[in-house]
């Protein structure tokens, strides 16, 4: 194994006897568990910095402090395009980087390298304070403490620069195998620009899982620093009030933009929700429920929602209305009741029409207890005409009257 | 809106349903009205910073917290001394300071607003370990020093209660160490601060004590310049004790804390720096309430607590020395149990080591060490026999001083780096007054230090 922090110190020679200060090493690729060391990082003449490709090394020679090359002159000057799709362990070393083994945020103090087939892999990060030691100490502390070493394969690399997923180098997204939970979890350990990039990584169901359950200032802070078409494809498939929750705190012109290059569809829900003070059972309802008219049989119904179900988040119940034109809210028919019945039976004759129903413009917290207290997974929102404005949901429910600090770490049954 | 399930049902919300609002009740007042396609609707579900002064006050917080800490127990003793030995001298200094702490302290929130990350952590991460490591060490003697002034004025105020310092500062560290591991510190806090509340006698106290406002505005805007050597010492004291490296931590790690990104950061420029002349406006009083009292019947060296008390006088009497006590208390007791634990938070912060008292002491020992030992050696100091008590807390303050300039680099540095801050990197403006309050503090150290240092060798630089 060698030290990257001892390494950085070695000089380059060659065979006519010229010497370079080493600089530093660099990598392609991230996605592969060890990734390759591709180039050496060096001043020698120029200003500027130059590279030479591994294969260009000869030897290592450990006592002398040396990296034998054939030819230092045979260098080119490194361009800061170049600089942009590698990653330079300089970079990683004192980075923060994501400990997935342990779950937890660290910072790198120093990397192990290994040598496999004329290759210098990349291998493994120090966490411990032992690492610190033995850059501070000049070589009089050499001591390596294997619990505080750990395996590139269970580390990811952020850099703090959200837009650097798009343009950068490739990243290991071991991460993308983690529950939203976790990720949430582990990106709460970070700054907001590194948690920002952490869900520019991850495919759009589970980065607005891993965002909704981040606490509201984080979902804010990191919301803000995505670049707009990501935005935008998140607030297309999230949640309506998720989204409205989220659009309602960024700054007003952004809100703005956003509803208008949203599909009307999703626009008009968003906006319908943002039109309820917070502390409103419209601030806490959803409206992306399941309406079906009560005249409709138990099979019509199977048939016509069959594609409707997979879309909302919340299918627990299906919300039946007098018809589609006025929506007045008649009762209520849980899924299973909805697969389990006979076919020819209209869902009027299987509704619940004793479910109680909330108003819009109540206080939601007397609202949040009474759906808790209802032992329903949701309660319908309705207009004081009883046309069907939305529902509110048990999770929405518990998040209302759970004290804040539970907010994310609330689990969400039905939503 | 619910999605219907028909055809028709879906033409309607493609033709943009107006979308009905059930009568709403007066007291919910509206928000925003936007039009959005062309349809015009009131929003009231958005949350944002009200405009106007009701915002302003919303944001403040942090930087209020930060730089009122500074009023502390070494605060108190400087700028007492600072009043009973030159009067309204001195004022000029802090008017001065006051710029400077704003400037200082607005570049760290912005640094925490940008980055979303802690001052040692930057500088880890930007300028390598080993300046990591000096940081930490400047940090540590910075923190530890003002950690021992905490102890010490506990024992002091105690004292003045009428309790032995050899029983209170024992009792008063485990009592910290305690609450802080274990405890709800959180809670106690408060109360913490609402012992603080005393302090706001000293602008009543500088009013009843009738000072000559000519002479005070002379003071603040006339800078008199003594080439003595006490007269120096002092104020290299004031400028470590009004911007203390601490204070730079603590407000950066709390707009961190406070979750403030930075396409929001510009409200919160008002608070650090309101903050900054709210608390220094309290530092002006306070020299201004003890020269009023006790310099105007005779120039003097504050050797207790017992004297800076006095100053309080003309407010409450006789209960001076019980109440200014009781505040000194409050203000120690807060700085003592959140110095420690924000040292040891930020220097584990910087190394990546495992850190937070949630955590057991097997998996953060050295987050627990370093917190355990601040609050030993912080303690132990303070309970040396016939400890020279205003000296040390003066002395203290003065090494902050020294220290200072060492963090304004890093901190300059920083916020002047376009890779780390983006758009919030400072103007030209920001430099001239960040980079002449580091040049006037250096100077005003290497003088300090320079003529010490010259005495040493028979050449006497100052008078006095």
């Amino acid at each position: 194994m060698l030290l990257f922090s001892r390494i950085r110190s070695f000089a380059l020679t060659d065979q006519k006897g010229r010497r370079a200060k080493l600089k530093d090493l660099a990598v392609g690729q991230l996605d592969c568990d060890y990734p390759q060391v591709t180039h050496l990082l060096f001043r020698h003449r120029r200003d500027h910095l130059e590279c030479l490709p591994w294969r260009a090394v000869e030897s290592i020679d450990l006592p002398t402090r040396q990296i034998k090359v054939k030819d230092i002159e045979a260098s080119e000057v490194v361009p800061l395009e170049w600089r942009k799709k590698r990653v330079i362990l300089g970079d990683i070393q004192d980075a923060l980087i994501l400990d997935l083994e342990h779950n937890r945020a660290a910072r790198a103090n120093d990397i192990l390298l290994k040598e496999e087939d004329g290759k210098l892999l990349l291998s493994k990060v120090d966490t411990g304070l032992n690492a610190i030691l033995r850059r501070i100490s000049i070589g009089l502390y050499n001591r390596i403490s294997d619990s505080t070493l750990h395996d590139w394969k269970q580390i990811e690399f952020l850099q703090g620069n959200p837009q650097a997923v798009k343009s950068g180098p490739s990243y290991q997204r071991q991460i993308t195998q983690l529950p939203a939970g976790e990720i949430s979890s582990l990106s709460s350990q970070l700054p907001y620009l590194h948690a920002a990039e952490l869900l520019m990584l991850l495919p759009d169901p589970i980065a607005i899982n891993t965002l909704e359950a981040m606490t509201k200032r984080r979902q804010l802070q990191v919301f803000e620093e995505l670049d707009e078409e990501r935005a935008l494809c998140l607030l297309k498939i999230m949640a309506p009030d998720v989204a409205a929750d989220l659009l309602g705190r960024v700054q007003t012109e952004t809100m703005l933009r956003y509803l208008k290059l949203l599909p009307k569809v999703q626009s008009d829900r968003i906006v319908e929700l943002l039109q309820y003070p917070e502390d409103t059972v419209g601030g806490i309802m959803t409206n992306d429920i399941v309406i079906a008219p009560m005249k409709l049989t138990v099979a019509e119904a199977r048939e016509k929602l069959r594609e409707r179900l997979k879309e909302p988040d919340f299918v627990y119940l299906i919300f039946v209305v007098e018809n589609t034109k006025t929506k007045k809210q008649r009762g209520v028919i849980p899924l299973r009741d909805l697969i389990t019945c006979d076919d020819e039976k209209t869902l009027e004759e299987i509704m619940d029409t004793r479910v109680p129903v909330l108003d819009a413009i109540k206080p939601a917290d007397s609202a949040a207890h009474q759906v808790i207290e209802s032992q329903l997974a949701a309660l319908p929102v309705v207009a004081p005409g009883g046309k069907l404005l939305g529902a509110v949901t048990v999770d929405a429910a518990v998040l209302q009257v759970a004290p804040q600090s539970w907010g994310s770490q609330a689990p969400r049954i039905f939503s | 809106m619910s999605q219907e399930i028909t055809q028709q049902d879906a033409k309607d919300l493609e033709g943009g349903e107006q979308l009905a609002l059930p009568t709403r009740p007066r007291d919910l007042r509206s928000n925003l009205r936007v039009t959005i396609r062309g349809r015009s609707v009131r929003l009231r579900g958005i949350r944002r910073i009200p405009p106007g002064i009701l915002g302003w006050l919303l944001v403040l917080g942090p930087g209020l917290i930060a730089t009122s800490a500074g009023n502390d127990a070494g605060g108190i003793a400087t700028y007492s001394s600072a009043g009973a030995k030159y009067g309204y001298d001195l004022i000029w200094v802090m008017v001065l300071i006051t710029v400077s702490l704003a400037v200082v302290q607005e570049m760290c929130a912005r640094l925490g607003a940008a980055t979303g990350r802690g001052l040692l952590d930057l500088i880890r991460e930007r300028f390598g370990v080993g300046w990591a490591l000096f940081a930490v060490v400047v940090i540590l003697v910075a923190n530890g020093g003002v950690t021992i002034s905490e102890f010490v004025g506990i024992g002091a105020a105690m004292e003045l209660i009428g309790i032995s310092k050899n029983i209170a500062i024992p009792l008063t560290a485990i009592f910290l160490w305690y609450l802080v591991v274990y405890g709800s510190y959180p809670n106690v806090e408060k109360i913490f601060l609402a012992m603080t509340i005393v302090f706001f006698a000293y602008p009543i106290a500088a009013f009843m004590g009738h000072p000559n406002w000519r002479d005070v505005a002379h003071g603040a805007f006339i800078p008199k310049l003594s080439w003595d050597s006490d007269y120096i010492f002092i104020v290299v004291g004031l400028m470590g004790t009004t911007i203390t490296p601490y204070m730079q931590l603590f407000q950066q790690s709390s707009l961190v804390e406070k979750g403030v990104a930075r396409r929001h950061y510009g409200p919160e420029r008002v608070d650090a720096y309101f903050g900054s002349i709210f608390s220094n406006l309290m530092s002006i009083f306070m020299i201004i309430a003890t020269a009023a009292t006790l310099y105007v019947i005779r120039p003097r060296d504050i050797e207790t607590a017992a004297d800076a008390a006095r100053a309080l006088e003309p407010v409450v009497g006789s209960a001076a020395s019980t109440l200014f006590g009781i505040g000194l208390l409050g203000a120690s007791l807060l700085a003592g149990a959140v110095l420690p634990l924000a040292t040891s938070f930020a220097i584990c912060e910087a190394f990546g080591l495992p850190k937070g008292v949630s955590l057991d002491f097997r998996r953060a020992r050295v987050f627990f060490g370093l917190f355990t030992a601040l609050i030993v050696v912080g303690a132990a100091v303070a309970l040396i026999p016939n400890i020279p008590l205003i000296q040390l807390l003066l002395w203290v303050q003065v090494l902050n001083g020294a220290l200072l300039p060492i963090i304004l680099i890093f901190i300059l540095l920083l916020v002047n780096d376009r890779l780390i801050v983006g758009d919030l990197k400072n103007t030209r403006f920001y430099n001239v007054l960040g980079w002449g309050t580091f040049a006037l503090i250096t100077t005003a150290v290497v003088i300090m230090l320079g003529g010490q240092l010259l005495e040493h060798f028979g050449i006497h630089l100052f008078g006095g």
